[in-house]
Order: C-alpha cells, then structure tokens, then sequence
C-alpha cells in the first residue's frame, strides 16, 4: 500500500505535466480547430528558458518561471501571425496550418540544437531535493511543486473560460465561428490569444518537467504524443478533461513499469495502446462535453 | 501496351546507370531511389488521399527486419518469408487505420507518431531477435533461382521495384479508387454523400501504401546487408513528408523531385551547415506552404504556362 501511494503521488505528477500539454493543445485546438503538433517542442523551449534563466543567470524561480512563459506567449503568439495567419486568410485548407506548424516543430528543435550543446542541461529544483509527507502520501518535493502548480494554471483556466467575457468569447468561437463573428468577437484576436496562452502553458510543462529529465532537444516529441493521448483520453469537450487524462496516462504508465515483467523502455507503448483503446471504445473521452 | 513499353524502357535505363559509376555513388544511387519509391508511396497516402502519417518508416522497417528474422533466425524459403513480411505490415496497419480513422481529425497522425516512436524503442530493446542498438547483420541474399544478385544487379532489383511501385500507384490514381480517395481528401462529406465509404477508402489507401513501404523495406535489407534502428525512426517520417510537400503533394513527379532534391540537399549543404540541414528543410517547408502549396512541381508548370 505505502509503495503504490508513492506511486500514485508521482504519477500524479507526471499526470500533471501530460495535463498541462493537453491544455496547450486545447487552447489552440478549441477555438481554431488546428491541432499544433509543435506543442512539444515549445515545452522544451520552456525548458531551455529555465535552463537559460535559472541555472546560467540565477535569477530566482517565479521570476524566471514568469519571463519563460512569457517568451513562449510571445513565441506563440509570433508563430500564429507568422505561418498560420496568412494561411488562414488565404483560405487554405485546415491541414496546411497544421503541416506549416509541423515545420514549425522541426524549425524550432533544429534551432535549439543549433544554438545549445547537445548533452542534455540541468534545469534547478525550486525548492532542491527533499521528500515530504503529507499524512499517508509521501513524494519529492518536486512532485508536490508540479501539483500545485498545475492545479493553478487549470483553477485559472477554469475561471478564464468559465466568468470571463474573453473567455466566453474563445467558448463561442469554438462553438461555431461564423456565429461568433457576427456576434462582433474579434476572431483573428482570439486565435492570438489562443496560440500565446498555448505556449504560456506548454512553457510552464516543460519547466516543470525539466528538473527530472534535464533540458534535451529531442524531449518534444514524446511530450506531445503523451499530451495528445491524455487529450483524447479526457476528451477534448472540457478543460478538466485535460487533467483527468493525464493523470490516468500517467498512472498506467507508472504501474505498467512497475509491474509489467516488459524491459521498461516499453512504458513507452502505454500512449499508443490506450489511444488505440479510447479511440475503439470510446472515442468521445471520459468527460462528456456539455451541451 | 505503350505502358509496359515505357515501364520497360525506363527500368533498362535507371538499371544500366549504376554500370557506370564507382562503388560510392552506385550507393548514394541506390539509397535515391529508395527514397522515391517511398516518397510515390507516401505522396499516395497524403498528397492524394489526404492523411498524415508518420508510420512509413516504420513499416519499411518492419519489412526489413522480418525478412532478415524469417531467412536467416526461423529459416523460411525467401517467396514464403517475403508473403509474411507483408501479412504483418498489413496486419499492423489495419490494427492502426481502423480505430484512428473513426473519428474525424488527426487521430491517425499521433497514432503513427506513437507507432514510430514505440517501433524504434522495439527494436532497440528487442534482445537477441532483433540484435538491440547495433541490430542485425553479417547475411547475404539467398540465390534467387540460381542467381546471386549482387552489385550493380541488385540495383537492377530495386530499379524494378521503384518501377512497381510506379506502375501500381499510378494505376490506382487513374482508377475508380484513386477518384475516390482524391474526394476523400477534398470533401470527406461530399464524397460520402456520392456513395464512398470514407473510412474504408482511407484504411485502404493507408493499408496498401504502409504494405509497399513493407515491400520497399525488404528490399532495403539487402542493400547493406544490415538493418538498425536509427534508419526506421521518425526522423526520416518527418523528412518523408516534407519531400512530398516541397516537391508537390499529390503529384506522382512532385514526390520525385521533391525525394530527389532533399536527398541530395545534404551533400551539397554539408560544407556550408554542417549536421544542420534539417533546419534548412524545415525552413523549406513552411516556405512551401506559405508561398507555393503546389510545390516545386507547381513553380514548373506556371513557369511552362507562362512561356
């Protein structure tokens, strides 16, 4: 018993980091419809921020926490204006935005691999290493660190989406955008804002993530597989989804390595296997979009 | 018949060009065409039916490696060891085309992500079958009735597959099926209401282009006579796609031109970038959809219809 709470506090965690690259993907995902493969690969710019910001500069962890998200809204937001913008505009169909922030991913792992070593770069605990124990639940501090966090940036999503009027706007965008624009929502703002909080969040993820794992510049790709699987797990109609999926993700992957006589590197068949499932069985998610 | 006139035309002439060059560039060559006959194949999955995905690879890999492990560890006669490599690339796709294809979306791009990744993490701890890390080698292509294909005639062999390949998807393109997958990709609710079944065109076309990826794949094995991971990764997925997309997707010369031109970018690259050319072609990428979606094979037409 003690060892599968361990357990499950530590796949909570890494449920965490899955939830919040599923926010990214739904941040863009809702009100566009395009789903942007280089989410991953913002998450390990985050990364490189923190690696940049908090062990080179030494600046102190919110501070840098806040400016690595910020450059990621800023790198989201330039890369909507710069590649799906004109596409949209154009009228082009749904898949060439896609396939433009496909080169995107590549576009922006290469760069990373340019500028920085190859060897992967330590990113700080905030708070070191250290083990806390909450009652029956014990984990590293980090693990309680990404519980926090995350549970914040969904709190805010939540309200944002829920008892905000730009946050009804992304609702009513996503519903049906025609509508919506004539209802006077600016929608060009609104795919913007979308793209920016996307690379806010998946900045945030990789930030998190990075301290376990060190800062690499081939660490997109699996986190986007495994942020997409939670989506579809949790289904993409609710924000919550988001987070439940991760975490069941997480939590079949932790006790498949646990437990599972298979060499470990085979954890990473888990996404696949529970896509192929969700997507027979019940293709609409675990959480309902409500009507 | 003018068509099996010009199938045998060409295949004398890509076949005699490697009598002419030196060990290093018959390998370069046969390493070109190779990824032609990929990219004809990939083009038919995406440029005409209109779905990304990232397993082609991984089927040339699953080819490849049960044909080495049905010769040479469970010792089947080559035609029966060939006919199973094909089964399983079949059987592979169907168990990931059906599900994803269900939905409406890119289901089946993060599906094939996730095989790919998954095909590679297989191999790699895949023990005394699939030789881990460094893989399998040290055999040799088994005579084929009586003959021993080596050197420049082996590349008489893939020449006849690139031929194949080109013959079958360009049949298809012209067929009933080719149609169909083309209104698949254009308007799947338009097509479905002229009596296509959608998601069985679209297994199908993923099902029979993952196949001659498989095929493609066999043949590779004996290229080097080796196989190991690395060459099966997503890597060349992505580089796949991108050549289909700057050389033209949808069009049988795009994805040659496109094949032809990113392979050989990195030879003349390399003294100016370096290991970086694939952020030369991610750039080239995104050029393409910005500002040519036809592709370079769109930029010879308008300049032809401009003269």
């Amino acid at each position: 018993m003690q060892d599968f709470l361990e357990l499950a506090v530590s796949a909570a965690a890494s449920g965490c980091v899955y939830g919040l690259v599923a926010l990214a993907y739904l941040l863009v995902l809702r009100p566009t419809g395009i789903i942007n493969f280089a989410v991953g690969e913002w998450a390990m710019i985050g990364a490189f921020a923190g690696y940049v910001l908090l062990t080179r500069f030494e600046w102190p962890y919110p501070l840098g926490m806040a400016l690595a998200a910020a450059l990621l809204a800023l790198v989201g937001w330039l890369t909507e204006r710069l590649t799906v913008r004109p596409l949209v505009e154009r009228g082009a169909p749904v898949i060439a935005p896609i396939l433009a922030l496909l080169g995107m991913l590549v576009v922006f792992r290469e760069t990373i691999s340019l500028v920085f070593p190859p060897d992967p770069l330590p990113v700080p605990y905030p708070f070191g290493l250290g083990r806390l124990e909450l009652g029956p639940l014990a984990g590293s501090y980090q693990s309680f660190f990404i519980l926090a966090v995350t549970l914040a940036v969904f709190a805010a999503a939540w309200l944002f989406f829920e008892r905000t009027v730009a946050g009804r706007a992304f609702e009513a965008v996503s519903l049906n955008r025609r509508a919506a624009a004539l209802m006077g929502i600016n929608l060009s703002r609104v795919t913007a804002l979308s793209f920016a909080g996307g690379g806010a969040v998946a900045s945030i993820a990789g930030l998190l993530v990075a301290p376990n794992v060190s800062a690499h510049y081939l660490m997109g790709v699996p986190l986007a597989i495994q942020g997409f699987t939670a989506l579809v797990i949790g289904g993409v109609g609710r924000v919550e989804g988001a987070l439940l999926g991760g975490v069941v993700l997480a939590l079949a992957e932790q006790l498949t390595v646990r437990y599972a006589p298979i060499p470990s590197g085979y954890a990473q068949g888990v996404p696949l296997v529970l896509l192929m499932l969700f997507l027979m069985v019940r293709p609409g998610g675990l959480l309902k979009a409500r009507a | 018949m003018s068509g099996f006139v010009k199938a045998g035309l060409a295949v004398l002439v890509l076949a005699g060009v490697p009598f002419f060059l030196g060990d290093y560039h018959n390998d370069v060559y046969r390493k070109l065409l190779l990824w032609v006959t990929l990219a004809l194949g990939y083009n038919f999955l995406f440029g005409v039916c209109g779905q990304v995905a990232f397993s082609h690879f991984a089927f040339y890999g699953i080819g490849a490696y049960s044909i080495v492990i049905l010769l040479f560890q469970l010792h089947l006669p080559l035609p029966l060891a060939a006919l199973c490599g094909v089964g399983l690339c079949v059987l592979f796709a169907l168990a990931v085309a059906i599900p994803s294809t269900r939905l409406e979306g890119f289901y089946l791009a993060l599906a094939t992500l996730a095989l790919g990744q998954l095909f590679v993490v297989v191999l790699n701890e895949g023990g005394e079958v699939t030789g881990g890390t460094s893989g399998l080698a040290n055999y040799r292509l088994p005579e084929v009735l009586g003959l021993s294909l080596r050197g420049p005639a082996y590349t008489g062999v893939i020449v006849l597959l690139l031929v194949f390949t080109f013959v079958v998807l360009a049949r298809l393109d012209r067929s009933w099926f080719g149609r169909a997958c083309r209104a698949v990709r254009d308007n799947p609710e338009a097509a479905a209401a002229m009596g296509i079944d959608v998601a069985r065109t679209r297994v199908t076309a993923f099902t029979l282009t993952s196949a001659l990826a498989g095929v493609a794949g066999m043949v590779y094995a004996f290229v080097d006579n080796t196989v190991n991971p690395p060459i099966f990764g997503i890597e060349n997925a992505f580089l796949l796609l991108f050549m289909v997309i700057v050389g033209g997707a949808g069009r049988h010369a795009g994805a040659v031109i496109g094949a032809a031109l990113l392979f050989l970018l990195p030879f003349w690259l390399a003294p100016l970038v370096g290991q970086h050319h694939v952020l030369v072609f991610g750039l080239l990428v995104v050029a393409a959809i910005l500002f040519k979606p036809s592709g370079l094979v769109g930029i010879y037409d308008s300049v032809r219809a401009r003269s």
